[in-house]
């Protein structure tokens, strides 16, 4: 067969099909290119003649009268067809099924809407379908396939070529209210193939870059100052600038070329360009908002414009209601295509009174002014106005829960892209968490890592993402809110607590405000958002530690030895409560030298910033609290004023105070060490026992809720009220028994009966009210008509709801009586009394 | 006998006594510090004078700063010489012999206020204590519950005590003040429940409804006169206040006898109808082109303070940049001074350093000059461009008023004619309308009428004048002082710039110094 029609596509090869752009090739070097192309088809193991079609119901197995006659037409349709266009190839119309029934494609499209909210939205569909099957290629890439199964068979399995895939995403699209079509055509290699080598992944394309909206150009004011002159000559910066820019250009063409260079390397040039079949999705605009017509690939479930230069032509399209055929020129691929499907002209339509579709434009009286149709067809259009299309014969689609969760086959895919590689996961299947990576290389060949991109699920720690740069061996893990300690992002090398860290947290979950904290052996910095203090950075510079120390060996000595500052460097914001003087901006404690600098904020205007250098005399230090002032202690710089000597008592009561607070920081410096070592030790844990949280409401996964439930359920005793009420509940005596069912039943009448009453009397209630608005309807003003009609027309649901349920409970009520009566008579506590009752 | 006698001492505060609390209540670590210094009276924050027996408050108008003040236990009779202590937060006056409250005006910061034990028997005098949280007036005269409705423009009292008053034996007290301080959370050393609120409200809700009414009313007065007050404030800036309206117009006409006489002749009354409207409609004109002057003066202004403020931010920045540069390099100079290891280094990088400060007060120097030099042009432009806007203002003004004063003699002309041929009529017995007799006096010959107006015609356009020169005057006085301003702050900031600069300069050089004779007694 494949031969066969390899070589009619060689004979038609002289008339070039209307839609493509002309290719001389070899004959030979076409057959070689087919046979090679197929036989290095990956994935072409599976044996499709192996699937067991027995199971399938009857609709798959045979055709109906409709359907025959739908043959019969399309039939009819295609012999016209090719005796109007002969040099254009076959329609892809009626293949054979899984059961080697012929059926019309239009029928093979089963719209269903499933129920899960993220398959209500294209993208979910499209992404759910590239996911969730396997691709296969075409057996002849030029040919469209002979046969076309159903996309319950085709989900079944897993896998199919692009037609199967088109016919699944649309009939899902369709369901969900989009206006859809699977289209038969052309398309580039990459696209066929499933080949993203040569595109960039989409996770690597840098994240658009938000334009910040200059503020509007500051208006010119009359006011403004004229520059000091610039002395400098314009002309030397000009052909400095101009020597700087030749450079880069250079450096950049390069680098351009060199690119270029690999990527034609890569791509050679696709000897079957243009003749490629290829099957995807159109989703027109009009429904579910759509603003633009556009395609979906349904490799990718990726969108793509009309205009995408790898669409290359369309021969038909079609839906579960039509077929169309293109009749417009291909030759510059699908940029210059109209997609209005009404337009006769462009679009020849198969069933033509059938159905119209959305895009109703042209008309019938155009339709008979076309001079090139013979009469013959336009009686034939006429006849078949009649005609409608059948339903579908595909089974119902169905996805289960298990299967949606676990999305690939296996749980598992991979995508190749343009030096970078993407693995996916279905989230719990890997016991770490994992779902997604991304590893990016240097080279075509993917042999060098440059980065690797991993990212997790349901983590108990909230592990969001990890990024290892291969290149400067740094880690990065991004967390999510909820950490322990508020971690937002951790960079490092090796989790050993000497290397350098920076880690981020989330400051508005801390008590002190910590955003972000980089330390290493030599230094710390800590950054601060939103403090009451106003403190923004404080930055700890630690002296060597001696050797000792590092002879101690274990961690924990480590933390017990007090850490060695040499000087801690506050920052402040300024506080405008306070005068700028008065207000630090910077504080130093030298605390080796036992000096301390406060530099304050700059008044307004002011060039210099008031200083206080405290020099700390040693020996008093030591004695506590005795600290003699002495004029030489102290040195100020009051900006802008002379020398006002202040007391010594402020200075000797801000020195006490600064002598505090060392000591507070000095607290804070082993506290905040120790945080770093607890969180490098949990993450440490944690990554040697990953945990993963369930959901409660997931009953699947959560094994321990599930029973719970149902131990709750079990555990209910009915009898228990009334076997309480006899008292000793060993031993039943028959009257007793027979007391206890009587109790039991009555009991559940008067329940009965209660609920049927207040059901009935809401119903009443409800009834009333809106007599009362149907009467007073006429006396009510225009703004209180609209609020009554709302209430209204909810209180007629309520009502409507209401009857119902009242309908139900009498019809039921009898039934759950029957039924309490035979169970009390199975219960193995009465069972003996009530057995043979 | 004399014991008693002796405690009984009346005391009136002296500097002595001051001095010896001041000093008492220092803490011991500090005292030799304090006492080798001397203790400046505006620095101290706290003080406590109890049991002094003082009779009479005085001397204490040097704590400037004073937040807490303790004078319980004393005699005192009368609240006084408070007045200065404006920062005042905590005052205690508990256990005197106080019987008004006074005195307290200007302690708008008060926050808690204690009189317990006292003679009082009426709360006032208390308006402008809007900070007030904690009120203690127990164990006083108080006999009227109703006394206690004042404390209801105290939105921040929370804590309230009263007991010890004749009223409070009064069984509805409790409810009674609930009721009228909802707000309240303790009471008489007890936090008032949720039950004794509800209860307090529901009984007394006739009294608290008018009550609450009353006071939305009047605070929507107040509200309504600011806002009046406000928008005078910005025509008044606008040099055009009360020229929307007839406002002058009639008070061209609010004392003048002669007009009013005048007005009763035959078709006067019409006459006065077209003038007025007229009149009004210039003023009008006037009025609304003087806020319209007034927005483009204020335009002028802020686009001037603006790129002033822009020049002195750049200035301010660059200069911050050479002082930065300069100590980072420098940070480590002085340590090396005076660690150096021989004299000749210590000498070499002294001057090295000396030369740096030198060439860093160039630096400064010369950035200020040339902001100074910057600034001159834009000063001149500015100056130039107010007094245009002045001018054409002026030019306007006189034109408007100008139309005001052709009004007024237009009208005085066809006044004259009437009155003219009403005293023809009259004489000729022609007159048909009665007439008042003090008109009918003016019409007794020509000069007396023609006189007559003719006054009235000068005493209005007398108040035109007075208006128009009122509005120049005004303008000329914001002219000069917007100008003068500007110049003054230039030059004040100059002079700030170039003394901190200097200061500066001598700190770096003293700091030198100081290295220097370290290093030499070495």
């Amino acid at each position: 067969m494949d031969i066969l029609e390899e070589k009619e596509e060689e004979e038609q090869r002289e008339g070039e099909p209307k839609g493509l752009k002309i290719i001389i090739l070899p004959e030979l070097f076409l057959a070689y290119y087919l046979c090679l192309s197929a036989s290095l088809c990956p994935g072409s193991d599976f044996d499709w003649s192996s699937i067991d079609t027995s199971q399938l119901p009857s609709s798959y197995k045979t055709n109906s009268l409709k359907e025959k006659k739908l043959l019969h037409v399309a039939e009819h349709f295609l012999r016209q067809y090719t005796h109007l266009c002969p040099d254009r190839k076959l329609l892809f119309l009626h293949p054979v099924n899984e059961c080697g029934v012929e059926k019309f494609v239009s029928t093979t499209v089963r719209p269903t809407l499933l129920p899960y909210t993220e398959l209500y939205h294209w993208d979910g569909c499209a992404s759910f379908v590239s996911d969730y099957l396997t691709m296969e290629p075409l057996k002849s890439p030029i040919t469209p396939p002979s046969s076309l199964y159903s996309p319950t068979t085709i989900l079944k399995y897993q896998r199919g070529n692009c037609f199967d895939f088109s016919v699944l995403l649309c009939s899902m699209l369709i369901g969900a209210g989009y206006d859809a079509y699977c289209v038969h055509g052309y398309a580039t290699r990459e696209m066929c193939t499933l080949d993203k080598t040569l595109e960039l992944c989409p996770l690597l394309r840098d994240p658009q870059e938000r334009q910040v909206p200059k503020k509007g150009m500051k208006k010119s004011n009359k006011y403004r100052v004229k520059p000091p002159p610039d002395l400098q000559s314009k002309f030397e910066l000009q052909q400095e600038a101009k020597k700087k820019a030749e450079i880069e250009a250079a450096q950049e063409n390069k680098e351009r070329e060199e690119e270029k260079v690999m990527e034609v390397e890569k791509c050679k040039r696709d000897p079957l360009y243009g003749l490629r079949v290829h099957a995807w999705v159109l989703v027109l605009s009009g429904k579910r908002g759509v603003p633009e017509t556009f395609f979906i690939n349904p490799f990718t479930g990726s969108s793509h414009s009309t205009m995408d230069e790898h669409f290359l032509g369309i021969e038909s399209v079609w839906n579960h209601r039509n077929y169309w055929v293109n009749m417009q020129d291909c030759r510059n691929g699908c940029k210059d295509l109209a997609f209005d499907l009404g337009d006769t002209i462009r679009w020849e339509i198969m069933l033509s009174g059938s159905h119209e579709p959305l895009q109703l434009l042209p008309d019938a009286e155009e339709e008979k002014e076309l001079p090139d149709r013979d009469m013959d067809r336009q009686e034939k259009e006429e006849e078949d106005m009649s005609f409608d299309m059948p339903p579908s014969w595909v089974a119902p689609i169905q996805i289960t829960p298990r299967e949606f969760e676990t999305r690939c086959s296996q749980g598992r895919k991979v995508i190749l892209y343009k030096k970078a590689k993407l693995e996916k996961w279905a989230p719990y299947l890997n016991g770490n968490g994992l779902v997604k990576r991304l590893t990016v290389y240097a080279d075509w060949d993917c042999a060098e890592v440059v980065e690797v991109k991993e990212w997790f699920k349901n983590r108990e720690d909230m592990l969001d993402r990890r990024e290892v740069n291969k290149q400067t061996q740094l880690t990065t893990e991004y967390f999510s809110p909820g950490h322990l300690l508020g971690l937002k992002a951790h960079t490092y090398t090796s989790l050993e607590p000497e290397t350098e860290h920076t880690m981020e947290f989330y400051s508005e979950a801390r008590v002190d405000g910590l955003q972000k904290r980089v330390k290493n052996a030599k230094e710390m910095t800590e950054y601060f958002v939103g403090r009451d203090d106003f403190l923004h950075v404080r930055h700890i510079e630690f002296r060597k530690r001696g050797k000792k120390i590092h002879l101690a060996g274990t961690r924990t000595e480590i933390n017990s030895q007090p850490i060695a500052v040499r000087q801690i460097k506050e920052c402040f914001h300024r506080n405008l409560e306070k005068p700028a003087d008065e207000d630090v901006a910077e504080r130093i404690f030298l605390i080796t030298d036992n000096m301390i600098h406060l530099t304050y904020h700059l008044k307004d205007k002011y060039i210099t910033a008031s200083k206080k250098d405290f020099y700390k005399e040693t020996e008093s230090d030591r004695k506590g609290n005795e600290i003699f002032m002495t004029p030489g202690m102290c040195t100020t710089y009051q900006a802008g004023s002379s020398e006002k000597d202040k007391k010594q008592l402020h200075l000797y009561k801000l020195l006490q105070e600064l002598t505090k607070e060392e000591k507070w920081l000095k607290q804070q410096v082993q506290q905040s060490e120790a945080e770093v070592l607890n969180i490098l030790k949990i993450c440490e844990n944690e990554e040697s026992a990953v945990k993963l949280s369930v959901s409660i409401y997931n009953t699947e996964r959560n094994e321990k809720r599930r029973q719970h439930y149902e131990a709750v359920e079990q555990d209910l005793d009915y009898l228990a009220p009334f076997l309480i009420q006899i008292g000793h509940r060993e031993k039943v005596t028959k009257a007793q028994a027979l007391r206890v069912r009587d109790e039991c039943l009555t009991d559940l009448k008067h329940r009965l009966i209660d609920k049927a009453n207040i059901i009935q009397a809401r119903f009443e209630q409800l009834q009333k009210k809106n007599q009362w608005f149907q009467k007073n309807r006429n006396r009510l003003s225009a703004e209180e008509e609209d609020d009554f009609l709302t209430r209204y027309s909810e209180s007629a649901s309520h009502i409507h709801t209401i009857a119902l349920r009242l309908n139900r409970e009498k019809q039921t009520a009898s039934q759950k009586y029957l039924a309490l009566e035979e169970k009390l008579r199975k219960d193995p506590r009465l069972a003996e009394h009530l057995g043979h009752a | 006998m004399s014991q008693l006698y002796n405690s009984i001492e009346p005391n009136i505060i002296d500097d002595e006594m001051v001095q010896k609390a001041v000093e008492e209540q220092c803490p011991e670590d500090i005292e030799k510090l304090v006492k080798r210094e001397g203790i400046n009276f505006k620095d101290v924050t706290e003080l406590q004078l109890s049991f002094r027996n003082i009779l009479q408050i005085d001397n204490l108008w040097q704590f400037e700063n004073l937040t807490k003040l303790k004078l319980d236990n004393n005699i005192i009779e009368k609240i006084e010489a408070l007045a200065s202590l404006v920062h005042l937060v905590w005052l205690d006056l508990s256990f005197n012999n106080i019987e008004v409250i006074e005195g307290l005006d200007t302690l708008v910061k008060l926050q808690d206020l204690s009189l317990y034990n006292n003679r009082i028997s009426k709360i006032e005098h208390m308006d402008t204590l809007h900070e007030l949280q904690i009120f203690s007036i127990g164990k006083n005269n108080l006999t009227t519950l109703e006394d206690v409705i004042y404390l209801r423009r105290f939105k921040n009292l929370r804590t309230l005590n009263l007991s010890g008053n004749p009223f409070c034996d009064d069984e509805q007290y409790m409810l009674f003040v609930v009721a009228h301080l909802p707000d309240l959370v303790y009471l008489d050393f007890k936090l008032v429940s949720d039950t004794t609120r509800e209860v307090a409200v529901l009984t007394y809700q006739d009294h608290t409804k008018p009550l609450e009414h009353e006071e939305a009313q009047a605070l929507a007065q107040l509200e309504e006169n600011q806002a009046k007050q406000k928008e005078l404030e910005y025509h008044k800036a606008a040099f055009v206040e009360y020229l929307n309206g007839s406002f002058l117009f009639d008070s061209m006409y609010a004392d003048d006898t002669e007009a009013a006489k005048l007005a009763h002749l035959p078709g006067v009354g019409d006459l006065l109808q077209a003038y007025r409207k007229e009149f009004v409609s210039v003023c009008e004109n006037l009025f609304n082109y003087g806020l319209k002057e007034y927005e483009k003066r204020e335009a002028e202004v802020s686009d001037f303070y603006e790129s002033l403020h822009e020049a002195l931010t750049a200035n301010q920045q660059e200069g911050r940049k050479i002082i930065l540069d300069f100590e980072n390099r420098n940070k480590r100079t002085l340590d090396e001074i005076h660690h150096a290891s021989s004299y000749d280094i210590a000498e070499s990088k002294q001057a090295e350093y000396k030369e740096d400060i030198l060439q860093l007060s160039e630096a400064l120097m010369t950035l200020e000059m040339l902001i100074s030099d910057q600034l001159e042009e834009p000063l001149k432009e500015f100056k130039r461009n107010i007094a245009v806007i002045a001018s054409t203002f002026i030019e306007n003004v006189k034109g408007m008023m100008t139309q005001c004063r052709d009004l007024e003699n237009r009208h005085h002309e066809k006044l004259l004619e009437i009155s003219i041929t009403t005293l023809e009529k009259s004489v000729k017995n022609e007159l048909d309308e009665d007439l008042p007799d003090d008109v009918r006096m003016l019409l007794g010959d020509k000069t007396t009428i023609v006189n007559a107006v003719n006054a009235s015609h000068g005493s209005r356009l007398l108040k035109i004048d007075k208006r128009e020169s009122d509005i120049l005057s005004n303008t000329y006085r914001w002219q000069a002082s917007v100008t003068e301003k500007i110049f003054q702050n230039e030059i004040d900031r100059n002079r700030d710039r170039v003394k901190e600069i200097v200061q500066y300069i001598d700190n770096l050089q003293e700091e030198l110094d100081n290295t220097e004779i370290l290093e030499l007694t070495k």
